[in-house]
């Protein structure tokens, strides 16, 4: 029964692992920006989750809406504004760019929210089901739900829409996308706002499930860095499949050898795969 | 010519004006009486820095309120000097130096935690400089047969010792214990004594991790301390760490008798956070704002501290800030008693020391570590942090059962 605990677990805190990477990996997949703002997005959307529950009682799932569309504008302006200048630069550049953009956001959410770490906890509480002794808590399964939702929302916007195909021709290839009068800066804005709403999803949905400080982001950050490099970079299926395997790795780690020692199997593991397979499990050029 | 006597003239009342400046200074100095605090004011232990420095300011604002420290019929103010050493313990040595040999400070307070503390003390020691070491709890920093070095924190065991003797009496039913440590110096610290202490009571320890410092997710680790069925569940770590492990306690439907945190639960925001879900965790402190002393010192009761402590910072002292509060507190003691600022005379009182305070019976041991003081144990019981023990300051009963 422990074993069937464990994967259970492991496939619930997959789902949300690949909840946090997916936009990290598509900045880095089409834009090959690696956008080291991503985790106090994240933060930030947690902060949002909770602001809006603790002052007006509006659910974290509605959240998601207000979320979205909010964090879309506000990785669209930040790229228009401050990343276009440097996109063609080498990746160093836009590295240390987002970097300091990081310290900036990080920075003021520890001036305003402090250092101390808050709970988003619904009441009543949602609880917990039970199957044959295998407990799963029912926030983490709609958060789960919520997260395989979103990851087929930007499947299908990046597969039907036109914008999505254009985002896949600049990722393939910048010059010829723009040969054939595709708006690169403006594809370029799109993708980056597409990642910052996922990331700002993604903290509405970890509200619900860890606590909230500013300094939990390097923690996120790690982890979606993680994913990427073991579900492969830029795909959709990836993101998840990393998810999962990094979980799954951690509890089957955790139970066997201790929770020590679960982080250090986990990073073995990355350095393995960037070794042997670099690309990821799924990885390919382009995007999907 | 003119010139020359300009430049004479100039220089006279430039040197007028150096002769004057020193013998301000030095009337002012005569005046001060200064501590040196070398804190991690910025790196990763910056938080638990503000705290301290929290603590000392609101000793000095006091004690200069009073008009300040009164050395032998006449009144000194409280001056604190503080420097970073950045988290970096080879730093925070050089910092202690620097502060004996170029700020010419009077007294020290050591620096953060037990390393850094022990590392700080062999400067102090050297230059014969008494320090108050106010968050060093691990009895090696006092081994070293250092005379000038003395510590608010008892040893770790006196806080895992009474929790295991009230378990023990209260609760005969549990006989298993889990231990799940953050795997950090003071949270392994505190796991491990609680190993030996529950051996030594006769409890079986079923279960000892650690878990590595940021971990997201305690999902597995829980599930098998659940198989285990044990009926005690101790947990150490900090603030975020212990809420998120109490929440997936609750997701995963984990029930025990009695389960301990330490040391989320000393702080108000644990309580705020944890909500409904804290009640009845257990946790020991080396002191607690619940807790109700009657003492000498300059804030007399813990009430009146918190008091002052809640007009000043608007939120409640910990037992961190309250340290460091105390540590001023009994220089302060120690400099009136002595009727001097002579170092050895200092000194010489702080180990004579024999005092209820507001942090509680102050008196320090051969080694220089406080030996007089019941760190409390106490439980939170409606959203409120109610002290189980010492019999001196309890508050109520302790209960069974986490849900």
């Amino acid at each position: 029964m422990l074993a069937a605990q464990v994967l259970i677990n492991a496939l619930v805190l997959g789902c949300l692992y690949a909840c946090i990477a997916i936009g990290f990996s598509l900045v880095w997949g089409v834009l090959n920006v690696i956008n080291l703002i991503h985790g106090s997005f994240i933060v930030l959307g947690a902060y949002l989750a909770w602001g809006l529950y603790q002052s007006l009682h509006i659910s974290p799932w509605y959240a998601l809406g207000i979320a979205a569309p909010a964090f879309f504008v506000l990785g669209y302006v930040i790229q228009r504004l401050i990343l276009n200048r440097v996109i063609t630069a080498p990746v160093l550049v836009t590295l240390t760019l987002t970097f300091g953009l990081d310290l900036i956001l990080n920075n003021a959410m520890i001036y305003y929210f402090k250092a101390d770490y808050r709970k988003l906890t619904l009441t009543p509480p949602m609880g917990s089901v039970s199957l044959f002794d295998v407990v799963v808590p029912v926030d983490r399964l709609i958060a789960t739900a919520s997260a395989l939702a979103l990851t087929g929302v930007l499947y299908l916007i990046l597969r039907r829409l036109r914008v999505g195909r254009a985002i896949i021709a600049v990722r393939l290839d910048r010059d010829a996308a723009r040969l054939m009068g595709v708006d690169v800066n403006s594809i370029y804005a799109i993708a980056f706002g597409l990642g910052a709403a996922l990331a700002g999803c993604a903290g509405v949905l970890m509200a619900l499930i860890f606590p909230i400080s500013p300094l939990t982001s390097t923690a996120y950050l790690g982890k979606a860095f993680v994913v990427c490099v073991l579900g492969g970079l830029g795909s959709v299926s990836g993101a998840l499949a990393g998810g999962i395997l990094l979980a799954l790795i951690e509890g089957i780690g955790s139970t066997l050898i201790g929770p020590a020692h679960a982080t250090t199997l986990s990073f073995a593991l990355l350095i393995v795969f960037l070794i042997v397979r670099p690309q990821g499990l799924l990885g390919r050029k382009g995007f999907e | 010519m003119a010139r020359s006597r300009l430049t004479s003239r100039g220089f006279n009342s430039l040197l007028l004006a150096v002769c004057f400046g020193l013998s301000a200074s030095a009337a002012l100095a005569q005046d001060v009486v200064k501590f040196g605090a070398p804190l991690p004011l910025t790196g990763p232990l910056a938080p638990e820095a503000i705290k301290q420095q929290q603590g000392y300011d609101l000793w000095a604002e006091q004690a200069n309120k009073a008009g300040g420290i009164s050395v032998g019929g006449k009144k000194y103010k409280v001056e604190i000097v503080y420097a970073d050493y950045q988290s970096n313990t080879p730093r925070a040595v050089q910092t202690t130096e620097q502060m004996i040999t170029q700020n010419n400070v009077n007294f020290l307070f050591g620096p953060f935690g037990s390393g850094a503390a022990k590392a700080g003390s062999s400067v102090s020691e050297k230059y014969k400089v008494p320090t108050i070491a106010s968050t060093a709890s691990s009895a090696q920093v006092y081994d070293q047969g250092y005379k000038y070095l003395f510590g608010t924190f008892t040893p770790n065991d006196t806080l895992t010792t009474p929790l295991t003797q009230i378990v023990k009496a209260k609760a005969p039913d549990v006989k298993k214990v889990a231990i799940l440590a953050r795997n950090d110096l003071f949270p392994l610290a505190i796991a491990q004594e609680m190993e030996k202490s529950a051996k030594a009571n006769g409890l079986e320890v079923v279960y000892f991790e650690k878990y590595a410092i940021n971990t997201l997710d305690h999902s597995a680790t829980l599930s098998q301390i659940k198989s285990l069925a044990p009926q005690w569940i101790f947990v150490t770590g900090y603030i975020n760490d212990l809420l998120l492990v109490r929440k997936q306690m609750a997701d995963q439907q984990i029930k025990a008798s009695v389960l301990s945190m330490i040391a989320g639960p000393a702080y108000q925001e644990f309580i705020d956070a944890a909500g409904a879900s804290g009640e009845n965790i257990t946790s020991a402190a080396w002191w607690h704002p619940a807790a109700q002393y009657s003492g000498k010192d300059i804030f007399g009761t813990t009430a009146n501290y918190v008091k002052l402590f809640r007009e000043k910072y608007k939120s409640d002292p910990d037992y961190a800030q309250a340290s460091a509060s105390v540590s001023g507190a009994l220089f302060q003691m120690a400099i009136e008693r002595a009727g001097s600022l002579d170092r050895d005379k200092v000194r010489d009182e702080l180990a004579k020391i024999n005092e209820m305070t507001f942090w509680g019976p102050v008196k320090f041991g051969p080694t220089g570590q406080i030996d007089s003081l019941e760190p409390p144990v106490f439980q939170l019981q409606g959203g409120k942090p109610v002290v189980l023990s010492p019999a001196l300051i309890k508050q109520g009963e302790f209960k069974l059962g986490v849900n």
